[in-house]
């Protein structure tokens, strides 16, 4: 790897940081979402880029929806054959609970499908007519809150930051490329001046 | 850069949507039965790549908003859940809002003309009152406390899928399923309130709180879309000639 190789490498990082900032700022307020955090490494190809998943617990708002579902702790909710942390579910026509793209979602046994009356605990028991009908499965230490939602842990200041950071980030590389390349344009056409 | 621009300019959309409908929230706060309606996004995702957010849907919250006493004479209110059902040349709809009037044919209509239906007050009512059961009660020179109807309201199995018609008003769909009319004033059902309004459910506070956040993340996600323009101009720069 040469200077040329390194500084590509860093615009590319660069690049790669503004990506995960764009895309947690752009989702600012989506509930359940968890901001995606970029972990720099030098490795021996350069620089690279890692985007991970956080585990911040994020703010709860209450909704007022008795089948709002707000995650405290880790875990996601099964939906068809995905996982959400967005908890925001009704009752459709035929009682299954769905999101808002339609997607069931499931207790330990299944779709789960209860009355308007159903209740649903804090360790994920729902209770419909006082009758324990199914369980959210949680993973130890989690709980449920009915009737809020989870909001997204994305802070704009610290995207905009990080996309702030970015763009200096690639504006450096980009000045030490030209400086790279002025420097080789030098060794080519002046150093050795053949007549 | 081009992702990044994209992903930025789709959190623009987003706070926008949020906005128009907190707005929307916001100018009928003061319109008795007026349900909020709340945007609902998710992240979009190809593996681990992040490509932005996108919205999925948009849902009336159907929470009790408080009843207050209005003075109004013909004012009547929902004290749980469920609708009035109103009719207008003979199309149906759903509403929560409970300000009527009386009008000449004997009709309880709403401002936008829909009549409470199955109620027509005689012409020599002196007195008409709303009982928490329905019952529809008149006294006239003749005779007190007359039974004339029993009003029923509306359930729905779904009632986020109703199709909005108006601010207050609602109609059955497919998805929300027929509508299942019952009796109020039951031992846990919902009751009526005469002479109460249902205030909009809809909390300025918040909804100002809300304006304030999209606004500002409307503005952080355009700074998103000029970072990856100023670096596409950057890059560009790189070749001097």
């Amino acid at each position: 790897m040469d200077g040329l190789d390194w500084t590509t490498s860093a615009m590319r990082a660069a690049r790669a940081q503004l990506d995960v900032a764009t895309h947690n700022l752009a989702n600012a307020s989506t509930d359940g979402y968890r901001k995606s955090a970029a972990t720099v490494a030098l490795t021996e190809r350069g620089l690279t880029v890692t985007a991970r998943a956080t585990h911040e617990q994020g703010a709860v708002r209450s909704t007022g929806r008795a089948f709002d579902l707000a995650l405290l702790g880790d875990g996601a909710f099964r939906v068809g054959d995905d996982t959400t942390r967005s908890g925001a579910f009704t009752r459709d026509r035929d009682g299954w609970l769905i999101d808002d793209r339609g997607r069931r979602l499931h207790g330990a046994h299944g779709a789960l499908r209860v009355s308007e009356h159903a209740k649903i605990d804090a360790d994920g028991t729902v209770r419909d007519g006082g009758r324990v009908v199914d369980r959210i499965p949680l993973p130890p230490g989690t709980h449920l809150l009915a009737g809020a939602l989870e909001t997204s842990t994305v802070n704009p200041i610290g995207e905009t930051l990080a996309i702030l950071t970015a763009q200096r980030a690639f504006e450096t590389a980009q000045k030490t490329l030209l400086a790279i390349d002025a420097t080789r344009d030098k060794t080519a056409n002046d150093v050795v001046r053949v007549r | 850069m081009n992702r990044a621009m994209y992903a930025a300019a789709s959190g623009m959309a987003a706070q926008q949507t949020q906005l128009e409908i907190v707005a929307d929230n916001l100018a009928n706060a003061d319109v008795a039965g007026f349900k909020g309606a709340a945007a609902t996004f998710a992240d979009v995702r190809a593996g681990s790549l992040g490509l932005g957010t996108t919205g999925v849907g948009k849902h009336a919250v159907f929470a009790q908003g408080k009843l207050v006493r209005s003075g109004g004479a013909f004012d009547v209110a929902i004290d749980g859940p469920g609708f009035f059902v109103v009719e207008r040349g003979g199309a149906r709809a759903y509403t929560r809002n409970g300000e009527f009037a009386r009008q000449s044919d004997g009709m309880l209509r709403n401002s936008a003309g829909w009549a409470l239906s199955g109620v027509r007050i005689p012409a020599d009512a002196l007195a008409v009152r709303v009982e928490r059961d329905g019952r529809v009660a008149i006294d006239t020179p003749a005779a007190k406390d007359r039974t004339i109807a029993h009003l029923r309201l509306a359930s729905f199995a779904s009632p986020e899928a109703l199709h909005a018609l108006g601010a207050t008003l609602f109609a059955a769909t497919d998805a929300s399923g027929r509508a299942r009319l019952f009796a109020p004033g039951g031992r846990d059902g919902p009751a009526l309130a005469f002479g109460m309004l249902e205030r909009s459910n809809v909390s300025v506070i918040e909804a100002m709180m809300q304006i304030l956040g999209a606004q500002r993340a409307y503005e952080a996600n355009a700074k998103g879309v000029q970072a990856a323009d100023e670096m596409l101009r950057i890059a560009n720069n790189l070749h001097r000639g």
